[in-house]
């Protein structure tokens, strides 16, 4: 039996995806915008002609390779095409790993069709190490509990696979997946809760919750030990009962005796490559705000005209991802930030907020795409 | 305000209930319905306060408040208050009755507001006193105005009737107030799913909770409607369905079906044109930057559809003003709100209904033209599906007082029925 041969890499996407990788593997985080704009407009002008639709929707727009003079100009997409178009830079033969958004009928999941996940790792495992590992010595090993499912149990799961990727390179052998078959394996937890190590509680918002829950239900208080630290991601989406940032914070110093300043939340999205992470562990004392990398730029953009907003002030947040070689590198979301200083905020809506008005349908499974991965 | 408050004026309620229960239902009924008068009336103290309040309080625009009030309680008469009473509880004299068969009101009556549409408040605030329950009203957080502004109206017309509606402020966040307030013997709860969930694990047997859900309505075009001046007539009334409340209302149509498919194109175009003149004679109010983002999204999203070849167009106002996105197939999409209108291509009646199948259980009104003879079958067919309102377009933002907003009867979810039975 013979197995056709997946087509070659275009010699111009490898080419891009060489000056990607050398940038995201560099061990010092340089700002370097002329290095950014470049590489950012030759990855639009790739896109511009191996992504159809992506081409029509920057025609649309009266923007192509020859208009685009700064990055800035470059069409974000939203992330709700993602839902319904397969925007991939490669051909389809190529394609090595779909990561798919959370939910529950396929229809209404995004998908992002990769050819490669050299640049997912790339990107990923020097943020998490930055922000969340910070004082990690070189060849030192953290030991890490993962409030999800791991990849094998979740293949298509963005966030199972950077958490593996992570405790691949990163965790002591006493790491592991503390959440199996959509269920807490609250017992190894507690154990390692109880050993002596500090640990880096990671997972998802609402996996928080329930372990929270647990503990409260039982009675438990646990004193990590010092050095410990929990990173979370997501919203709840109905999968938990919502708490603000600051409840979920408060809980967790209640329950685990793990300072909100030793908590951090990281921003990302299944159809970004790169990740963002709060200062505090990073820079601690400084005000919290989310840090992006080198080779990302975050915008905040008025919905009504599409310009940026000026510092401080609230807008929607536009992505440029330069590790998104494969699909699209500017991504328009449905989330609002302010930038402030160096980094950006992204702002919530707080639980329990009332509405205007009595239509259910904005509340309804018609929801629009999050940011969650 | 604290919990003693509301306990306190909870206890003060129940002892108007005893005094209330004395006085004859029609003499209370006659009263109410002189408020729905007043109310009525774009003169009245009433009208003008909420027609000059609103604005500010909610962000709604002056013209669209103005206009939203008068298709609303413009259209309501106390004779229809009258006419829900006997054609729901009967003679009124049963309310008054010794038996056999006898309505009775709970002591006191809980009502907690939300939106900021004054319609609803009014008729969640009338009907437990139309059984002669007090009632304690906790206003909408996004509407400070509309439930004061009734209660006084009460009160200018019957003091003592007037004297048994008090309003309460406090954040839906003050467990302790909320416990307090859900102590009534009856709780009227409006809301998302989430603050109905909400209150229904915080209401203790025997208290009666009579929920209040959020719902969406939608409109359908058929055939007989979708060309020429017929469309532009519809389109035109459908502009003002949506533009009324800017469309966050649940009789506000989230998305027009057009039948046949062939015709959604001219719809959609119909549509965008009407919007724009909506627009410009009921200007959209204040949007949020998540819901402004939330449009911008939309519309990207459509474009982006388009550019991959669906059947996509979309067409816009100025900002997110207004939008309207003509799309490929009758799925369900998210619905921004706000006055962004999705025009859905269906083949005909039967596809219709299957369309709107995942929505049956939210549905509130249908706003129907154009199906000829089929409209008698088609009206059936929604309202077996769960419409509780089959109206032409136009009609969505009046309806008639004794509209059963919850597929059930208005008065006796809120009244307690006792039978005497004969000694043998």
């Amino acid at each position: 039996m013979s197995v056709a041969a997946p087509a070659r890499p275009d010699p111009a996407r490898a080419a891009l995806d060489a000056r990607a990788l050398a940038w995201l593997r560099e061990p010092q985080w340089v700002e370097d915008e002329a290095r950014f704009e470049a590489l950012a407009r030759d990855l639009f002008a790739f896109q511009f002609a191996h992504c159809e639709p992506y081409r029509r929707f920057c025609e649309g727009r009266g923007r192509t390779p020859s208009t685009v003079a700064c990055w800035r100009e470059i069409p974000a997409v939203p992330t709700g095409a993602f839902k319904e178009l397969p925007l991939r830079s490669f051909p389809v033969s190529r394609g090595a790993h779909t990561f798919r958004t959370s939910g529950t009928a396929a229809s209404s999941r995004g998908a992002l069709h990769l050819d490669t996940l050299a640049l997912y790792e790339a990107s990923l495992l020097p943020s998490f190490r930055r922000h969340v590992l910070p004082h990690l010595a070189a060849g030192e090993r953290a030991t890490l509990r993962i409030l999800a499912p791991s990849p094998d149990e979740a293949p298509d799961s963005s966030l199972s696979y950077m958490f593996g990727a992570v405790l691949r390179e990163l965790g002591s052998p006493s790491s592991g997946f503390d959440v199996a078959d959509g269920s807490l394996r609250l017992a190894a937890l507690l154990r390692a809760f109880d050993g002596p190590e500090p640990i880096a509680l990671c997972g998802t918002a609402f996996a928080l919750v329930h372990l929270l829950d647990a503990l409260e239900g039982d009675s438990l208080r646990f004193v990590l030990p010092p050095g410990s630290r929990v990173m979370e991601t997501g919203g709840f989406k109905g999968r938990a009962r919502e708490l603000s940032r600051d409840a979920l914070y408060a809980a967790i110093e209640d329950r685990l005796d793990v300072a909100p300043e030793r908590c951090v939340n990281q921003y990302g999205m299944t159809e970004l490559g790169s990740q963002f992470y709060d200062s505090v562990l990073r820079q601690p004392g400084a005000m919290r705000r989310k840090l992006r990398p080198p080779w990302t730029r975050v915008r905040m953009l008025d919905p009504e005209t599409g310009r940026e907003v000026p510092l401080g002030e609230i807008g929607a947040i536009a992505i440029v991802d330069l590790a998104n070689t494969g699909s699209v590198c500017a991504i328009q979301t449905a989330d609002l930030g302010r930038r402030v200083e160096d980094g950006f905020e992204v702002i919530g809506r707080e639980p329990g907020a009332e509405e205007r008005g009595c239509s259910i349908a904005a509340d309804l499974g018609l929801a629009r795409n999050s940011a969650a991965p | 305000m604290s919990a003693a408050h509301i306990r306190a004026t909870l206890e003060r309620l129940r002892e108007a209930h005893a005094k209330l229960r004395r006085r004859p239902a029609r003499e209370i009924v006659d009263a109410l319905a002189c408020a729905i008068d007043v109310w009525r009336d774009p003169r009245s103290d009433a009208r003008r306060a909420l027609a000059a309040g609103l604005p500010h309080a909610t962000g709604f625009s002056p013209e669209t408040v103005r206009e939203g009030l008068e298709r609303g309680f413009g259209r309501w008469r106390g004779d229809d208050l009258r006419e829900l009473v006997a054609g729901e509880l009967g003679p009124l004299e049963r309310l008054d009755a010794t038996g056999p068969s006898m309505i009775s009101a709970f002591p006191v009556t809980t009502v907690l507001l939300a939106g900021s549409i004054p319609m609803p408040s009014l008729l969640a605030l009338v009907t437990p006193l139309v059984l002669r329950s007090p009632v304690l009203a906790k206003p909408a957080g996004r509407d400070p105005l509309t439930a004061a502004w009734i209660a006084r109206s009460i009160a200018e017309v019957d003091s003592e009737l007037g004297g048994c509606v008090e309003v309460v402020s406090f954040a839906g966040s003050d467990s302790a107030c909320v416990e307090a307030a859900l102590e009534a013997d009856c709780v009227v709860a409006a809301g998302s799913d989430q603050t109905i969930r909400a209150v229904a694990a915080r209401v203790r047997p025997p208290t009666r909770l009579v929920a209040d859900g959020h719902r969406l309505s939608v409109a359908a075009l058929g055939p007989q409607s979708a060309k020429g001046s017929a469309l532009r007539s519809a389109a035109k009334r459908l502009a003002l369905d949506v533009a009324l409340w800017d469309q966050l209302g649940c009789l506000s149509p989230i998305c027009v079906y057009v039948a046949p498919a062939s015709e959604a194109d001219p719809a959609a175009e119909a549509l965008a044109e009407a919007l724009a003149e909506a627009e410009a004679r009921w200007p959209r109010g204040a949007v949020e930057p998540a819901a402004a983002a939330a449009i911008a999204h939309e519309r990207a999203e459509a474009e982006m559809r388009a550019a991959a070849g669906r059947r996509v167009v979309m067409h816009g106002g100025e900002g997110t003003r207004w939008t309207v996105v003509r799309e490929a197939d009758a799925r369900v999409r998210t619905a921004p709100l706000h006055r962004f209108l999705r025009v859905h291509p269906v083949r005909d009646a039967a596809e219709l209904l299957d369309a709107l199948a995942p929505l049956a259980r939210y549905l509130a009104a249908v706003a129907v033209e154009g199906f000829g003879d089929e409209t008698p079958s088609l009206a059936r067919a929604l309202a077996d599906l769960g419409a509780s309102r089959i109206c032409p377009p136009g009609e969505l933002q009046s309806p008639p007082l004794a509209w059963s907003h919850d597929n059930r009867p208005l008065l006796t979810p809120l009244a307690r029925f006792g039978e005497l039975e004969a000694p043998r």
